[in-house]
């Protein structure tokens, strides 16, 4: 059955924001709009840190919500800052972030700088008195992550992380029908990003290649793991409310020899304590599979970027066609330059069903945006979304320490927090 | 070329002949359902095939007629 697209607005409608809906408990941080209604003629004062495409694209988003003022822009690249300004001319325009966060003015903060900023920058916005949007990964380290995550549980101020999937209506009603148990109990997932390009971005002088192509080193970014596994082994949680212990996996520089640090060809193995798996493959020399996280379950797999669900169970073709394709069988079936059948097959294929509509027109990020602006409004937290975040960067990264040290790892306990099935160390726990 | 007259009797054959495929075709809806263990549901659900497979019933017997009648005029002529 085909489904007509769905607009964010009609979906934050039909999702019900009442005390006791299944998509509230499936996606608590949702909650962020209980207040919507009565934050409408209020204005939230936000600044972008690091306004290069990613940052700009958050403008944007931002640039929409009538309840947004974008007032600063803070970056020490001046064409990232003309095409800022572009989306956001009145925006003050600071080199420094830390003079920006002196700025009383601003309640929120984008950080959309390279991952090694991110510590500090969040940080220093929590002890300036801001809430916080920093996009994922959250560090490319463990400590800084945990720092992060400390800083954050103790201090009052809002953070979200960019893990629009989170706020992605696809996911949210795949998540609230494995919930449900229509696909029975689900028995491992499979992710994978597949891409055909060297993700590298023009350089307009050679002293600029790291600081544009920042993903392609490792004093900057951990490659795949941290920009794309990031979003895809959070789903793993959403899905299975638990947390791997074991991580393994293999990663080499197999096709894209240009001299860049991180892997071009990585596969990496996420074990659960009971056996299940989630596995996270990306090879950005071949683009046929695209990218896609198949969630199996015992009666049905759901594939919530394609935004489709498959059950394990086809319904036979009616008695008519069966026949229909009998008799064709047995006066065409020797010949062998019949052709294609000229009745439909025996089995109906499957094709699945859509979850909310045929064409995604809504991968999460602006309705993240939108949330974000009520927090900064109301001073909300939204409950899981920071603990969502903080494992989908670990995870990533330890996915990456596994490849690189060549060797399976336990989650070490030193860095888990209390969430889902981990529990954090006594003497640790904020 | 000459005016032809249809009869009511041949109307009449014609028609019966019609419904009489499509019975025919409802009873190879009625095998198949048993025959192939599906939901007696499709009863209804297949008339559109069946009312498809009732026309191409009449059309079979109806080139079998005329290739009958065209045969037997042959020998007639002779």
């Amino acid at each position: 059955m085909e489904q007509k697209p769905i607009s964010r607005r009609t979906f934050l409608k039909d999702m019900c924001l009442v005390a006791g809906s299944t998509m509230l408990a499936s996606s608590p941080w949702f909650s962020a709009f209980a207040e919507e209604k009565n934050t409408s003629g209020e204005k939230a004062r936000i600044a972008v840190i690091g306004p290069g495409s990613r940052g700009r694209y958050h403008m944007k988003n931002l640039a929409a919500n009538p309840k947004v003022e974008i007032v600063a822009i803070c970056d020490d690249y001046q064409p990232s800052i003309d095409e800022a300004l572009k989306i956001a001319p009145k925006a003050k325009v600071y080199k420094d972030y830390r003079k920006m966060l002196e700025d009383k003015n601003i309640q929120g903060v984008v950080v959309a700088t390279p991952l090694h900023e991110h510590r500090r920058m969040v940080i220093d916005s929590f002890d300036a008195g801001k809430h916080v949007l920093c996009e994922k990964s959250i560090t490319k380290t463990l400590e800084d992550t945990l720092a992060v995550y400390k800083a954050h549980k103790a201090c009052d101020r809002v953070l979200y992380i960019g893990q629009q999937r989170l706020f992605d209506p696809r996911y949210i009603k795949a998540i609230e029908m494995i919930e449900s148990g229509v696909f029975g109990p689900i028995e491992g997932i499979k992710t994978f990003w597949h891409r055909n390009n060297d993700w590298r971005r023009p350089v307009p002088s050679p002293e600029l290649e790291r600081k544009i192509n920042w993903r392609l080193y490792e004093d900057y970014s951990l490659g795949m793991m941290t920009e794309l596994a990031c979003h895809q082994v959070q789903v793993g949680s959403w899905a299975l409310k638990l947390l791997p212990n074991t991580i393994m996996g293999s990663g080499s520089i197999t096709f894209w020899n240009d001299g860049r640090e991180v892997y071009d060809n990585v596969s990496v193995l996420y074990v659960y304590d009971n056996g299940l798996k989630m596995s996270f493959d990306s090879i950005i020399s071949s683009k046929f599979y695209g990218l896609e996280e198949q969630i199996m379950g015992n009666k049905g797999t759901v594939e919530p970027e394609k935004g489709k669900y498959y059950f394990e169970s086809v319904p036979p073709a009616s008695g008519m066609m069966q026949m229909m394709n009998d008799i064709e069988k047995s006066v065409f079936g020797a010949i062998p330059f019949a052709g294609p059948s000229w009745v439909p097959e025996t089995a109906n294929v499957n094709k699945g069903e859509y979850l909310i509509g045929e064409k995604p027109t809504e991968d999460g990020s602006s309705i993240m945006m939108d949330a974000f602006v009520e927090s900064v409004i109301t001073g909300y937290q939204p409950p899981k979304l920071v603990e969502e975040g903080y494992y989908a960067t670990t995870l990533s990264i330890l996915g990456h320490q596994a490849m690189k040290e060549q060797r399976i790892i336990t989650y070490p306990d030193e860095y888990k927090i209390d969430y889902l099935n981990h529990k954090a160390p006594a003497a640790e726990t904020v | 070329m000459k005016d032809t007259i249809i009869t009511i009797k041949r109307k009449k054959t014609e028609l019966y002949t019609l419904v009489a495929a499509v019975i025919v075709a409802y009873g190879l809806n009625i095998y198949s359902i048993a025959a192939y263990d599906t939901p007696w549901r499709e009863l209804y659900t297949e008339i559109p095939w069946v009312l498809l497979w009732g026309i191409g019933i009449y059309i079979l017997w109806t080139i079998l007629r005329i290739c009958f009648c065209g045969i037997v005029s042959l020998f007639k002529r002779k």
